[in-house]
């Protein structure tokens, strides 16, 4: 197991360096000058050479993309060219809001969602099934920007419970994260209503019930244990993407989060700020796989690490 | 005379489908007595599985429901108890084996804690006793490691070595009945014959009933004291088993001991019985099982043959035998 763990850190290297090659080409494809948007509009025809020398855009790209690999790996990843601030810095401050908040979500939508997914597969057809695969469907199709200006008009304007946005508190996390949580809760809800089901379905299930053991023993350890393999794949891509951060929760809750520091850089053509993002979002998906992969292991006997 | 221990009076369990309402088991008596081994004899879809889930009322989550009848257990009509009640008789007093090992065992959970858990909820057994136990029955039933095979998982054993973790299960709180459905059809001939002798061994030890289903008749032959054979879900023959291997009546049951191989008759081809069990939704009137019979004669298409005793101890379904029957119609 030990050795597989290192086995598959060594193995981020070689995908971080093809990930870097893509990020930058696409970087670069993006269209409008950088060196105009430095520059300012006013600027001449001049300042814009300049600018472009100064940030060594004028270099053929195979010298742009070694000087951003070399210095990525001296751990200096550029300054942006917005604010002229270290990349690190500017994402560094964006960063624990977004993974706390990310945290948040999921342990709400993991709460929620097994629950429910657990209750409809085992009361499959009765009310309670009804009951959750409706509140599944609202949590997918409502749009997360309608329903945090619901959560601001109730639990913020009304009742005045948590602030109304920002981040001051632990309170400032309850409603983006529930916001946030929502959709994601249904979706595993629904992954685990139907691999539940499947499971129920398998001879040693039964094999629980002539046994004599309760049907709660039976779902929720003999059955829950078995489905919960795809479900955790499901999960840790949910996580993954949560931790890119939201553009729209990040705006109806005025959130200081990664998705707007995006979206910024991109109409900014901020490409170091844009190339470190994506780097971070391809480390964040390797990682979570690696530990999606390690869970694997730890439910499913039948895959062992060697 | 041996106390009866389950007696089964005129079972019916419906499947109810989108088609129409199948009658899986349609009346089915059958009286098991204390330690006595009854073999349940028939083809696929002819009803046999499906009275022992409904014995167990293991029907959930299928569309069969029982719809009549009753099952009396040591005097208990189980079909009335609570599930409560019938959660503490199932894997205690009756316990059930199944034909699929290697798809019975839960994959994610070990041997031991699979075995334990049926350990602890009937027999109070926790912690050190009850691991104990679980070793001494795997010891029981011949697995040798039996200290390492209760930390191991399903997949690092052989099928036949599951099926012996499964009548450890079943055995650990020394059940009155053991219900085994096809428990050596998917075993390799060698492991067949010695899960069989295992199982004689335990249930004469243990004076525990068996309740055993097959289609195949050797496994009968080897292990029953007395044979009940269905068609189309009904009864249509029961006797001794050495009544029924040598004095068959049922055209269907010679129809299936004709099947058999026999080492000392030279024959070129071996009987078999033409035809295929009718559609459960379009069974015909009269003796279901007349379109495939050799004997057949025009009133078996008209008048459903009651379940009659032809012999000492030998009951048949079959107009044949029941001239007086067949002169008043």
């Amino acid at each position: 197991m030990f050795q597989y763990f290192i086995k598959r850190l060594a193995g981020i290297i070689p995908i971080l360096m093809i990930v870097s090659i893509f990020i930058f080409l696409f970087v670069h494809m993006i269209p409008g000058d950088p060196a105009r948007l430095v520059a300012g509009q006013d600027a001449t025809q001049q300042d814009v050479e300049s600018v472009r020398k100064q940030l060594e855009l004028d270099k053929p790209l195979h010298q742009q993309y070694l000087s951003f690999v070399t210095n990525m790996i001296h751990g200096d990843f550029g300054h942006s060219l917005k604010t002229k601030r270290p990349v690190i810095e500017e994402i560094q401050s964006r960063f624990m809001p977004t993974f706390w908040l990310s945290v948040w979500s999921m342990v709400w939508a993991v709460l929620f969602g097994l629950l429910i997914g657990v209750v409809s597969a085992s009361k499959r057809n009765k009310w309670q099934d009804y009951a959750g695969m409706f509140g599944a469907v609202a949590g997918i199709s409502l749009p997360s920007f309608w329903m945090g200006l619901m959560l601001i008009q109730l639990f913020s304007v009304k009742l005045g419970w948590f602030p109304t946005g920002g981040l001051d508190s632990w309170k400032s996390y309850v409603l983006p994260s529930l916001t946030l949580g929502a959709g994601v809760a249904a979706v595993i809800a629904r992954f685990t209503r139907s691999s539940l089901m499947d499971i129920l379905k398998e001879d040693y299930i039964r094999t629980g019930r002539a046994k004599g053991l309760h049907e709660r023993k039976v779902v929720w350890d003999h059955g829950l244990k078995n489905a919960l393999i795809p479900v955790v794949t499901m999960t840790g891509l949910q996580f993954g993407f949560l931790l890119g951060g939201s553009i729209v929760i990040e705006t109806v809750f005025g959130w200081p989060g990664l998705g707007r520091l995006l979206v910024d850089s991109v109409s900014f053509r901020d490409y170091p700020v844009i190339q470190s993002l994506m780097l971070l979002f391809a480390l964040e998906f390797i990682i979570i796989n690696l530990i999606v992969d390690l869970l694997y292991g730890v439910m499913n006997p039948q895959i062992r690490y060697e | 005379m041996r106390d009866k221990l389950l007696t089964i009076e005129n079972l019916k369990t419906h499947f109810f489908s989108d088609d129409g309402i199948v009658p899986a088991v349609d009346g089915v008596n059958i009286t098991i007595k204390k330690g006595e081994t009854v073999g349940i004899v028939g083809e696929s879809g002819c009803g046999k599985s499906v009275t022992s889930l409904s014995v167990m009322r293991l029907l959930k989550d299928t569309p069969g429901r029982v719809v009549g009848g009753s099952i009396q257990f040591k005097g208990k009509d189980l079909l009335s108890l609570s599930d409560r009640e019938m959660r503490n008789i199932r894997g205690n007093e009756i316990a059930m084996i199944f034909q699929e090992p290697m798809t019975s065992l839960n994959p994610v959970l070990t041997i031991g804690r699979q075995i334990k858990e049926a350990v602890g909820l009937h027999l109070g057994l926790e912690g050190k006793k009850a691991h104990e136990h679980v070793i001494e029955m795997l010891k029981l039933v011949g697995i040798p490691r039996a200290e390492e095979i209760v930390n191991e998982y399903p997949h690092q054993l052989s099928g036949g070595m599951r099926q012996r973790v499964m009548i450890a299960m079943a055995m650990s709180c020394k059940p009155k009945l053991l219900i085994a459905d096809e428990p050596t059809t998917a075993l390799d001939v060698t492991i067949q014959a010695q899960i069989l002798e295992l199982m004689k061994k335990l249930s004469a030890e243990e004076e525990t009933a068996i309740m055993l289903i097959t289609h195949d008749l050797g496994v009968v032959a080897e292990m029953c004291d007395r044979v009940v054979v269905m068609y189309a879900g009904k009864v249509v023959e029961e006797a001794d088993i050495y009544e029924l291997f040598e004095n068959p009546k049922h055209p269907y049951t010679k129809g299936l001991l004709q099947s058999i191989p026999k080492l000392r008759e030279k024959k070129n081809r071996l009987g078999s019985i033409p035809g295929t069990v009718p559609n459960p939704l379009e069974r015909p009137p009269g003796c279901k099982f007349a379109p495939r019979c050799s004997e057949v004669f025009d009133l078996c298409r008209e008048v459903e043959p009651e379940l009659l005793p032809v012999g000492a101890d030998h009951q048949c379904r079959c107009l044949l035998y029941q001239r007086d029957l067949v002169k008043e119609a």
